[in-house]
């Protein structure tokens, strides 16, 4: 089982897999240990939500897969 | 148009014709239920100020009535006032005093909400409610009606209430002493030092009581005043404006809505004040310079303490603040006071105006703690079974009040009480309970608006 995340660590561009399948690349971090805000960068299930923005639960990130540069 | 209401409040518990007012009303805690559904949810009540707010994405934590409210301004720079309760299961969504946030998110279960109070994330949305929960329909609870008002922010509960102008009637002009700039015009205030927040074993009447007027207390401040707080190094406050003043009490029978004012004679110049600091003092004489030649003969008039009913207290001059009397139960009471200085002054007036107003009010000010002493024991030697028998006197001044008051060309609206004549009177106090009543017994806003 991967490790928890701490949302609160990831910052704009981290790279992230979440449920279903889908990767997101995180815009930005309310901060609130709860919610990211991502845009979505592959999405097998769904594909129409490709290149969307939306917010992402905790409890759906399975593990961070890239960190940002920045 | 006096209003229609009468029951068990008007002409009873609270007998104005007698000047005399139960006790049950301050000590009795199903009587304070009732004041939190036919007061607090039906009056306008003061949220806060836009300058504690200025950026979107700016709230702050306030109250209406026992209730915890946001005061948040949205993304697109507009102002709202929402319920601080989850809509899934009531947590607070907002823990903070204040700060800055994208959303507010629910720690218990994870709703999280927009700045616009919209509904945004819900978790497992897809998977275990299968994208069926409507969003829109769970949003924050919104108040019914929001104003701002040069600066200061007020909501109600009630969508029957009239808009908040309207509720303030002619007091409005009163209220504007609290809220202009020094110098008389709409440059903006700020306030200073954070809202300062405590609790006193009273019921929130006794200080609603004591800002609305009452000028018979000033023996409790003899101690202070011989320390010399004020200003000018003498006394609590600069005296010679008033001393040199025709002092009023004004009321509004059909608003609740009542305060102190000093109103100089035609022609006088205002006395110099802030003495103990000569910056400080050319930056009031400016200003005051400024703000008689703005104001004409309405320039006389200088502010006192006064109530926006129902918990509202206003401390328009020296020191400037304005105070919210929360209910918290039948025996306690949670002050929030807010202190204003002109947002444009320079540092050294703001921060001389910051230490004398800590002296004069809050927790640690000297005047406000002789005040906090008499409500304290006031209250608490009036729960007894045989205290409750025994009705308050509010006789002081019956009959004595005027309409239609002109002093020197300068007329005052309202009902006027001349103390510079009467030295005190309570008709301020019996204005602010005949009101009272009058919500406990009004089943609605038709009946409340008298004057329509």
């Amino acid at each position: 089982m991967a490790e928890v995340v701490n949302v609160r660590l990831l910052k704009a561009g981290d790279k992230l897999k979440i449920s279903h399948g889908a990767t997101v690349v995180v815009v930005s971090n309310p901060l609130d240990g709860v919610w990211i805000f991502a845009r979505y960068l592959t999405s097998p299930e769904e594909p129409s939500l490709e290149g969307t923005e939306d917010m992402i639960f905790a409890q759906d990130i399975i593990e961070v897969l890239e960190i940002s540069g920045n | 148009m006096a209003t229609k209401t009468k029951g068990r409040f008007v002409d009873e518990l609270v007998d104005l014709k007698a000047g005399q007012i139960s006790r049950e009303i301050f000590v009795n805690e199903e009587i304070y239920a009732e004041e939190q559904e036919q007061v607090f949810t039906r009056a306008w009540l003061f949220i806060g100020h836009e300058s504690q707010v200025p950026k979107p994405g700016d709230y702050f934590v306030s109250c209406m009535g026992e209730e915890s409210v946001i005061l948040c301004r949205g993304r697109d720079g507009a102002l709202h006032v929402f319920l601080n309760s989850c809509r899934h299961r009531g947590m607070k969504v907002c823990r903070y005093d204040e700060g800055n946030t994208p959303v507010f998110t629910c720690p218990y279960h994870g709703w999280s909400y927009a700045t616009d109070g919209k509904l945004v994330g819900v978790p497992f949305f897809k998977d275990a409610y299968h994208e069926k929960l409507d969003k829109s329909k769970w949003g924050l609870v919104e108040v019914a009606q929001m104003e701002v008002y040069k600066g200061s922010i007020w909501a109600t509960w009630d969508p029957a209430a009239p808009p908040f102008t309207e509720y303030l009637g002619d007091f409005k002009m009163f209220f504007d002493l609290s809220l202009e700039a020094w110098n008389g015009t709409d440059e903006p205030l700020e306030v200073i030092g954070g809202v300062q927040k405590w609790l006193i074993p009273c019921n929130w009447k006794f200080p609603a009581e004591n800002f609305s007027g009452d000028s018979y207390h000033n023996i409790s401040h003899r101690s202070v005043d011989m320390v010399g707080i004020g200003p000018s190094g003498t006394g609590r406050r600069d005296t010679q404006e008033r001393a040199d003043s025709r002092r009023l009490q004004v009321s509004f029978p059909d608003r609740g809505h009542q305060t102190g004012i000093y109103v100089l004679p035609g022609g006088s110049p205002t006395a110099a004040s802030y003495q103990q600091s000569p910056e400080v003092a050319d930056y009031f004489r400016e200003a005051e310079e400024k703000r008689r030649a703005i104001k004409g003969e309405w320039g006389r008039v200088t502010g006192s303490p006064g109530e926006i009913f129902p918990n509202t207290a206003l401390h328009p001059r020296q020191p400037r603040s304005i105070a919210v009397w929360h209910p918290r139960g039948t025996h306690q009471t949670e002050v929030w006071r807010w202190y204003f200085v002109d947002a444009g002054a320079p540092y050294a007036v703001k921060d001389f105006l910051r230490q004398y107003y800590i002296r004069y009010s809050g927790p640690g000010g000297l005047t406000e703690q002789d005040d906090m002493e008499n409500w304290n024991y006031a209250h608490s030697a009036s729960r007894g079974t045989i205290a409750r028998r025994h009705p308050y006197s509010y006789e002081q001044g019956m009959g004595s009040e005027q309409t239609n008051f002109e002093l020197d060309g300068l007329k005052i609206p309202g009902t006027v009480m001349d103390l510079t004549e009467a030295k005190s009177s309570e008709q301020n106090l019996r204005n602010f309970y005949k009101r009272w009543a009058e919500f406990m017994d009004a089943p609605n806003w038709n009946e409340l608006a008298g004057w329509r």
